[in-house]
């Protein structure tokens, strides 16, 4: 082989690969960047804000002095339906996963269950709000309003039925954590399912073939293998909805008063910070960063504990 | 019955140790499907109790596929089926009404990875134990040191019984996964390929193992290294394209065999 | 499915036909060790007993070439079935050649001391002995160089003959000893000789039947008639 050609050659893959070297550390650079814009702009805006107030009073009204007013019952609402959230996805997502991995791994229904799952995933989470808007409160108006306006709802249980119907509907927290646990789910499913199937067959069949029954493989030997994985997946879920703010506004709406009730609007984060920041109030607008600053940090904190979760336990194998 | 005196292929005087045995597992016209796919055709196999019976064949032969059906782990997967008789202590094993639990409690199995629970090493063995016996701690305690020193382990682990298994080196956790098995007691343990991941060191305290284990056990292995059939097995099997093509005496079967097919495999002159 | 003769690692190949041909090579040194000897009695030479003795040293040198590429596959490729059974027989067939170039050798030396006194009568049925050990020879090398297990088994039980020459030989020379003291120490010589002769064709049939066994991995059935009865 000729030297010189074979040293151009050699030349031209270095300069290839210092340019792309440079293009993704740039590519990098400028995602890491921005972060950073915004984590300083949100830092140094919500500072002001911050103070141990926040923790202990009640939003303020519009135009109250700054550093009057806290924010509460914005955060008390945010972990309750945050959690109930959690509490009622989980689990189901935990069981449909493990449903996809162990039982429908090779089968039809398995894959159409997949798909479905991955559209339910990247749904528009305003989508979801409103769906769950429809079902737990304008559907039941509706059909409260029809009963109402027919003949045979003069009918004592059929007009017990539509009060009570009219008494259900309306914003109230647990519609906001149902909406909220439609996003987790389906992050809850797909993790489940790809950290048990990352378990390998063997240890499936070594259970197995000492003579444990199926169910028992499973929460005994498979969850323990695939724990790490499954809780992340669910930190992840939580993660995401402690931002969200569309399906909020249409099941739990806000409320500027302390709510502990579940049946009635309930405050919120994000909401909160949506109001207040869109306002003309300096105080609203100083509150509203600082809960946009303890969001971020709340994302950021669950986000980083999840990878260290993932990443302790990939480092105690052998 | 299933007390067959085995005469196979052999040149070898009666008094030979090797060639004596009665027959444990009986396996007859046996036929696997994946599907469609024949994978094994009309198989007839002995497997003579207290012996070491080892599978060799080129791969996708069956000998895996064949091992497999013994403790009916293929029965998890939707699209695999197997036809025929197995008979063990009189009772056929593929007859559906046969109890699961019961099967894997009298065939155990050891695998190619070595894989522990995510337990600790105590806990890895008293597992299977507990869920088909209740017994005390105390007693629990006798039994997993029992099945560690069958495994050739107690003595690298018994200070160390409630830390996580995964912390063991290979050779040793195929020791433990050999522990987890003789620990319920199983009258036949299938090996499938059980050295395939571990250096010669580990390679070679199991097979010393499997000699010891024998007296106890029959064992049926399956392996795609030659020398270790011959230098562990009493009886070896030459399988070929899902056919069951040569079986007899190992020292027979490496020096003279009948088949020119056997002969070509073992000598390396296939393909 | 496809078998073929080859192995898939051809050096394992080579090797053995490495073997194979050291083999034929020493074989053919021993024939030409027999006839060197017969040679020398005949022509009564005692130069060439020299040479048929130098040699011999070359056939030693090749039995330990043999023996040590038979430890190497032995030890690098493990053989299993027929191959084990190649380089097992490569190495008793070398150590039977071996000791039949000795035996040739040693006769070249007696021939030489017997050179030294007049010509005995009964020296004129050496060569003929010899040379039908030599074709017992040569017919059991082609055997095992044709793989001829049949041919082996034929071979075998010609020694038959070559034992009932030496029988005679051996009576005739007692005859001839008792009948002329004088003649007793040349004689002897020629008995030593005879007996040589006759377990060069005992060594030939050794090769014979390691080539049935390379063949059909089992020993050649039924024990060969000695018909050495000289010691009856």
């Amino acid at each position: 082989m000729d030297h010189a050609v074979s040293e151009r050659l050699f030349l031209r893959r270095r300069i290839t690969n210092w340019l792309a070297l440079v293009l993704s550390g740039g590519a990098a650079i400028i995602g890491l960047f921005f972060l950073s814009w915004i984590l300083f702009t949100t830092l140094s805006k919500g500072i002001d804000g911050l103070s141990l107030a926040m923790f202990t009073e009640m939003t303020p009204p519009p135009g109250a002095p700054i550093g009057e007013g806290g924010l509460l019952n914005a955060i008390f609402g945010s972990i309750v339906m945050c959690t109930l959230a959690v509490m009622m996805a989980a689990p189901v997502g935990i069981a449909a996963g493990t449903f996809l991995a162990e039982y429908a791994n090779f089968r039809k229904i398995g894959s159409v269950i997949r798909f479905v799952n991955d559209i339910l995933l990247s749904a528009p989470s305003i989508v979801l709000g409103l769906f769950v808007y429809m079902v737990l409160i304008g559907a039941p108006r509706q059909v409260a309003t029809v009963i109402q306006n027919s003949d045979a709802g003069q009918n004592n249980w059929l007009a017990g039925l539509a009060n009570w119907l009219i008494d259900i509907s309306g914003f109230s927290g647990f519609a906001g954590a149902v909406a909220l646990g439609f996003i987790v789910l389906p992050v809850v499913v797909r993790t489940t399912d790809e950290m048990l199937r990352l378990v390998p067959t063997q240890m499936r069949e070594a259970a197995l073939s000492l003579g444990i029954p199926q169910w028992k493989v499973t929460t005994q030997v498979l969850y323990r293998a695939a724990m790490s994985g499954i809780l992340t997946g669910v930190m992840l879920g939580l993660a995401r909805i402690s931002g969200e703010t569309a399906p909020l506004l249409f099941t739990a709406f806000n409320n500027s008063f302390w709510n502990a009730d579940l049946g009635e609007p309930m405050a919120n984060l994000p909401v909160t910070v949506y109001q207040f920041a869109m306002s003309p109030f300096e105080n609203w607008q100083l509150l509203a960063w600082a809960g946009a600053f303890l969001i971020t940090c709340f994302v950021l904190l669950v986000s980083v504990l999840a990878r260290s979760l993932l990443l302790r336990k990939k480092m105690s194998h052998d | 019955m299933t007390n067959v005196s085995i005469s196979l292929q052999t040149t070898l005087a009666a008094g030979e140790p090797a060639a004596a045995a009665p027959a444990k597992m009986v396996a007859k016209n046996l036929n696997f499907y994946y599907g469609d796919f024949r994978a094994l055709i009309d198989i007839n196999l002995t497997v003579p109790e207290h012996r070491v019976t080892a599978l060799i064949g080129p791969s996708g032969c069956g000998k895996s596929t064949l091992l497999r059906i013994f403790n009916k782990i293929y029965a998890v997967y939707p699209n695999q089926r197997a036809e025929g008789e197995i008979i063990l202590d009189g009772a056929n094993l593929l007859d559906p009404k046969y109890p699961l639990n019961r099967l894997r409690s009298k065939v155990g199995m050891v695998f190619q990875k070595p894989v522990p629970f995510p337990m600790s090493i105590y806990d890895n063995v008293a597992y299977g134990i507990s869920h088909y016996e209740k017994l005390g701690r105390a007693d629990m305690e006798v039994r997993v040191e029992q099945a560690l020193r069958q495994g050739a382990l107690w003595d690298e682990v018994k200070d160390k019984l409630k830390q996580s298994a995964l912390g063991l080196s290979g050779g040793q956790q195929q020791r433990l996964c050999i522990a987890r098995a003789v620990a319920l007691k199983p009258e036949v343990i299938l090996f499938d390929e059980p050295t395939s991941a571990l250096d010669p060191i580990a390679t070679g305290k199991i097979e010393q193992l499997i000699a010891e284990l024998k007296q106890e056990f029959t064992i049926l292995i399956v392996t795609h290294n030659m020398q270790q059939a011959a230098r562990c097995s009493d009886f070896t099997a030459f399988m070929y394209l899902g056919e069951l093509v040569e079986h007899g005496v190992t020292q027979q079967i490496f020096t003279k065999p009948s088949k020119q097919q056997t002969e070509d495999y073992i000598t390396g002159r296939f393909g | 499915m496809g078998t073929s003769n080859e192995h898939i690692v051809k050096s394992f190949d080579n090797e053995l036909v490495r073997i194979n041909v050291e083999i034929t090579r020493m074989g053919e040194m021993a024939l030409g060790q027999i006839e060197a000897a017969i040679d020398v009695l005949q022509r009564r030479d005692s130069k060439a007993a020299e040479r048929v003795t130098l040699n011999d040293d070359a056939i030693d040198e090749l039995e330990r070439t043999i023996s040590n590429d038979v430890l190497r596959v032995l030890a690098l490729r493990q053989p299993m079935a027929r191959d084990l059974r190649e380089v097992y027989a490569a190495l008793r067939i070398a150590s039977d050649i071996e000791r039949i170039g000795d035996y040739a050798s040693n006769v070249a030396k007696r021939s030489k001391v017997l050179n030294q006194s007049a010509l005995v009568a009964p020296a004129r049925s050496i060569p003929a002995l010899a040379e039908l050990a030599s074709e017992l020879l040569a017919e059991a090398l082609d055997a095992y160089a044709q793989r001829d297990a049949d041919r082996a088994l034929t071979m075998r039980d010609r020694d038959a003959e070559l034992d009932a020459a030496y029988t005679s030989l051996f009576r005739e020379l007692l005859t001839y000893m008792a009948e002329d003291p004088k003649q007793i120490t040349p004689c002897t010589h020629l008995l030593f000789m005879a007996k040589n002769i006759e377990r060069i064709g005992d060594h030939a049939t050794n090769i014979a039947e390691n080539t049935w066994f390379l063949v059909h991995g089992e020993p050649m059935s039924g024990s060969r008639e000695k018909a050495d009865k000289t010691s009856e």
